[in-house]
């Protein structure tokens, strides 16, 4: 369970986040949707610690994340893949899924290789082109490719920010279609951000909306889509 | 920004020449009661004061590195030995000439260093004060050699010992220096309030922002460089005249000495910078007073001044990266609360 | 033809120091942003670290051992004391302009390098002394003619060859090597990776400072040894790196081997006299022909 409360980030004097409050329910989807600027990379980016909160609590089970640092966050088990195909386009495919899970290389060697081949699985595509610079797959795999470093890390919660990006409608379909494969194969948790409200609710149980900084809605997936008034006010169609 | 420089915009331009002038004749009043050593020393401030004010210029207004300050003052040095021993020109023509060579030299300099930036200026201006002095080895039938050019301030004009009376030589050479300085504070104060000085700060802070405000950043980086080397070079034909132009008055480690009193003074601030060349040029005597008493061996004297000096540059960037000047601005804000 | 093989023979020996001096300025560049100034002044310190064991009867390797753990202690505490909390503070108030925030690390390194060179002058007395090497600089001869290159170059083309190529089994097969890499290509991906950038960084410093402390140990039986030195190695190692593009650890190599020829050809063919404007020529030609270097990628380069 995630839960976050009364959460404020700024930068500078701006408040990107503004007194957040919500929670998000293990081996589900749950999506954050909001329109450009709502402070949506600003609230995975706190939760990865990449960004100091002013004040409020983010707690994922019984730890506090606010006070740890990036990397003891990812290794207790809470993944991102940031915005816009992060990859390091000068490594190879497979130096890029191997940085992933590099911190358990000596802890768990054998469930490396074998979460790797999973990966490989997933996406035979990056298997194929496993020696090739990152910089040069198309931008839907290079999508897969960050979700791939993401998942040999064997995370927990993993948070994804706006894997749709730039990429066309089937392919993210694909994507979406494997996230939710492995939520309810593995009880992955996914906080998954979108601005592509449609797709995201179809697949997410509950959907968070965020405006400027505050949420403005926080219910079932099923409720939202239905909501007209809503989304004509804060996503504009 | 005024905030961070010890400078009120609106009173500079007629305070400056006031100030100028005001400490021209402090400096000679001063000169009057210290005994032929100290009025070495303050010539030695007032010179290296002029090459301290290019970085000021450069690194503190503009924000361009240059670790080869000394390296241009040997330009403006041999500029003016070449063309007094050379071409037999008056002195103080030769020092007005060197002005424009060094200013020339600059030019090129800074058309080079608009396209560097950072560590990639900062290493070529060192490769550039390693290698200057050499050329003068390298070239020897032309600029002497290893052996330079001796050359001194002369005698005192008939007219001014009829003025002010006996004149000794060490108050010669700090007459003949103190105008220039004055000129020197007097040129700095008024560009670093100008229009240019201000488009300089603006490239500083941020490059992009004022290039989409209009302005052309190599123009702006160029231009410093030739003022900044303008300086250097005066400073560097007067440092020179003390009585040797030769690769071994500008080694590598007057550059970084240089870069040493502008910050530990304050890179944006005049007054800084000219604590810091006092620091600098008095600090080996200080040491050497405290010392006196102790039993210290030799190689510990000679290389004191220079761990201090080291230890001094360290603890400003770290604790206060804004110097001395910084943090006495820092006081007077506090007491005003 | 003679002075070929000269040139060709000692451009090798030497371009094979410079490499490791261009190495140890690429990797700080790239893992930390900082050209370190100080580079050379912590090698000029641990090679009289080096000269007074040998001076008090240690033997040669012993000494060699030490200084090159000297030179990664130092490199460790140079970042651990002073560029970690210099390049990661947020005051912005202080330094609330860009070009300042990249001229402070500069300053700090050359603070570091007065404070070595003045601290080598207090405790050695700061005169020039011989420095040896393990073996005698005797002529190779090659039938009946002697061979310009001496067994004392032999021994430094080896131990550059063999840390050439620890350093890059180091960088292509293990996990460390891959976290350097990926640290300095994109800290944050590889922070999201769980994977401890600052630490990775302290690393590059430490491997750096052994780099240089070797290059320092293996350049001194030629030159003497005095707090000046090595100056002129960092330069001509900053001009190697600038060559190689200065964020390709291949391209500094390369560089370095480039500059060894250049300054050999031009001692050989003209006169040791011009090999500092050699140097300064060949560093302007190199920015202005072809700024991203041999082997540096133009996006990364922020000129
Ligand atoms: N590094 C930063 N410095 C200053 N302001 C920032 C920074 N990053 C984001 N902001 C501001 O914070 C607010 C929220 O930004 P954020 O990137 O979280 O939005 P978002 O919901 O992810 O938008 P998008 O859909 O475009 O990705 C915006 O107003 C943005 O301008
Ligand atoms: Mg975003």
């Amino acid at each position: 369970m995630l839960t976050i409360k009364n959460l404020v980030t700024q930068y500078d004097s701006i408040k990107a986040l503004d007194d957040i409050s919500f929670q998000a329910k293990p081996g589900v989807i749950t999506t954050v949707i909001g329109a450009n600027g709502a402070g949506k990379s600003t609230l995975l980016r706190t939760i990865s610690g990449l960004e100091r909160p002013t004040s409020g609590t983010i707690q994922w089970f019984d730890k506090e994340l606010t006070r740890m640092s990036v990397e003891a966050i990812v290794r207790g088990g809470i993944t991102q893949v940031p915005e816009g195909h992060a990859v390091i386009s000068q490594l190879s495919v497979a130096e890029n899924i191997e940085l992933g899970g590099l911190f358990r290389k000596r802890i768990a060697r054998g469930d490396l290789a074998k979460a790797t081949t999973e990966v490989y699985e997933l996406f035979p595509l990056l298997y194929d082109r496993r020696n090739e610079p990152a910089g040069s797959l198309s931008g839907g795999e290079r999508q897969m490719l960050a979700i791939s470093r993401a998942l040999v890390s064997r995370p927990k919660l993993l948070l994804l920010d706006e894997p749709s990006l730039g990429l066309a409608p089937l392919i993210t379909a694909q994507i979406i279609e494997i996230i939710n494969n492995l939520c309810r194969n593995t009880g992955l948790t996914v906080l998954l951000v979108e601005q592509n409200a449609n797709t995201a609710l179809k697949v997410a149980e509950h959907g968070i909306l965020l405006a400027l900084g505050k949420v403005v809605a926080d219910a079932p997936a099923r409720e939202l889509i239905n909501d007209s008034a809503l989304r004509t006010a804060y996503l504009g169609y | 920004m005024s905030k961070y420089l010890n400078l009120k915009p609106k009173v500079i331009g007629r305070r400056s020449s006031i100030l100028g002038a005001l400490l021209f004749a402090f400096f000679i009043a001063l000169s009057a009661q210290f005994g032929p050593y100290n009025q070495t020393q303050l010539a030695n401030v007032s010179m290296l004061l002029i090459a301290v004010l290019s970085i000021t210029l450069l690194t503190g207004a503009s924000g361009q590195i240059s670790l080869g300050q000394g390296a241009i003052m040997a330009v403006g040095g041999y500029g003016a030995a070449l063309l007094v021993v050379r071409l037999g020109i008056n002195m103080w023509l030769a020092f007005f000439l060197a002005i424009f060579i060094s200013a020339l030299f600059g030019l090129f300099l800074g058309l080079a260093a608009a396209r560097l930036s950072g560590p990639y200026l900062a290493g070529t201006t060192l490769v550039m004060a390693l290698a200057i002095p050499s050329i003068a080895v390298r070239f020897e039938g032309f600029f002497s050699g290893d052996v330079g050019f001796s050359v001194d301030y002369g005698v005192p004009p008939e007219w001014l010992s009829n003025l002010v009376g006996e004149i000794t030589i060490e108050e010669w050479s700090l007459y003949a220096v103190l105008p220039f300085t004055a000129l020197a504070l007097i040129a700095v104060l008024n560009l670093s309030n100008s229009r240019t000085g201000r488009s300089w700060r603006a490239v500083r802070d941020n490059e992009v922002a004022a290039a989409l405000s209009g302005i052309n950043i190599s123009r702006s980086k160029v231009k410093v460089f030739v003022c900044a080397s303008a300086l250097a070079g005066l400073a560097g034909a007067l440092y020179g005249f003390r009585g040797l132009v030769a690769p071994s008055v500008y080694p590598t480690d007057l550059s970084l000495t240089l870069l040493t009193a502008a910050v530990i003074g304050g890179l944006r601030s005049i007054g800084g910078a000219i604590f810091g060349t006092f620091v600098v040029v008095y600090l080996p005597d200080i040491i050497e007073k405290i010392s006196g008493g102790l039993e210290i061996s030799e190689s510990i004297g000679t290389h004191l001044p220079a761990l201090i000096l080291g230890a001094l540059l360290l603890l400003t960037v770290i604790l206060n990266p804004r110097g001395a000047a910084g943090s006495l601005e820092h006081l007077r804000h506090h007491k005003k609360h | 033809m003679e002075s070929l093989l000269t040139a060709i023979f000692s451009g090798t020996a030497q371009g094979s120091i410079y490499a490791l001096v261009s190495l140890g300025l690429v990797l700080v560049w790239r893992g930390a942003g900082v050209v370190n100034f100080a580079q050379m002044g912590q090698a000029m310190f641990t090679t009289y670290i080096a000269s007074q064991m040998i001076q008090n009867d240690y033997s040669y390797w012993s000494a060699f051992v030490v200084a090159l753990a000297a030179g990664g202690l130092l490199g460790g505490l140079v970042d651990l004391g002073l560029m970690r909390p210099l390049t990661s503070r947020k005051n912005s108030q202080l330094l609330n302009s860009q070009s300042m925030r990249n001229a402070i690390p500069i300053i700090a390194s050359l603070g570091i390098l007065g404070i070595l060179k003045a601290l080598a002058g207090i405790i050695w007395a700061g005169e020039e002394r011989g420095f040896p090497g393990p073996v005698q600089p005797n002529p190779i001869s090659f039938g009946s003619t002697n061979l310009a290159i001496t067994s004392f170059d032999l021994f430094v083309i080896a131990v550059v060859f063999f840390t050439l190529l620890l350093t890059t089994i180091f960088f292509t097969k293990t996990g460390m090597g891959l976290a350097m890499r990926a640290s300095a290509l994109n800290p944050e991906v590889t922070r999201l990776s769980g994977i401890k950038v600052s630490w990775v960084r302290t690393l590059g410093w430490i491997i750096s400072g052994t780099a240089s402390s070797l290059a320092g140990l293996l350049i001194t039986p030629r030159t003497n040894l005095s707090p000046n030195t090595l100056d002129l190695l960092l330069i001509i190692g900053f001009t190697a790196a600038v060559v190689g593009g200065l964020t390709s650890l291949a391209g500094a190599v390369l560089g370095g081997f480039i500059l060894g020829y250049v300054i050999s050809f031009v001692s050989v063919y003209s006169a040791p006299e011009n090999v500092f404007i050699a140097i300064l020529l060949f560093l302007l030609f190199a920015l202005f022909v072809r700024p991203q270097g041999i082997l540096g990628s133009k996006e990364v380069r922020r000129v």
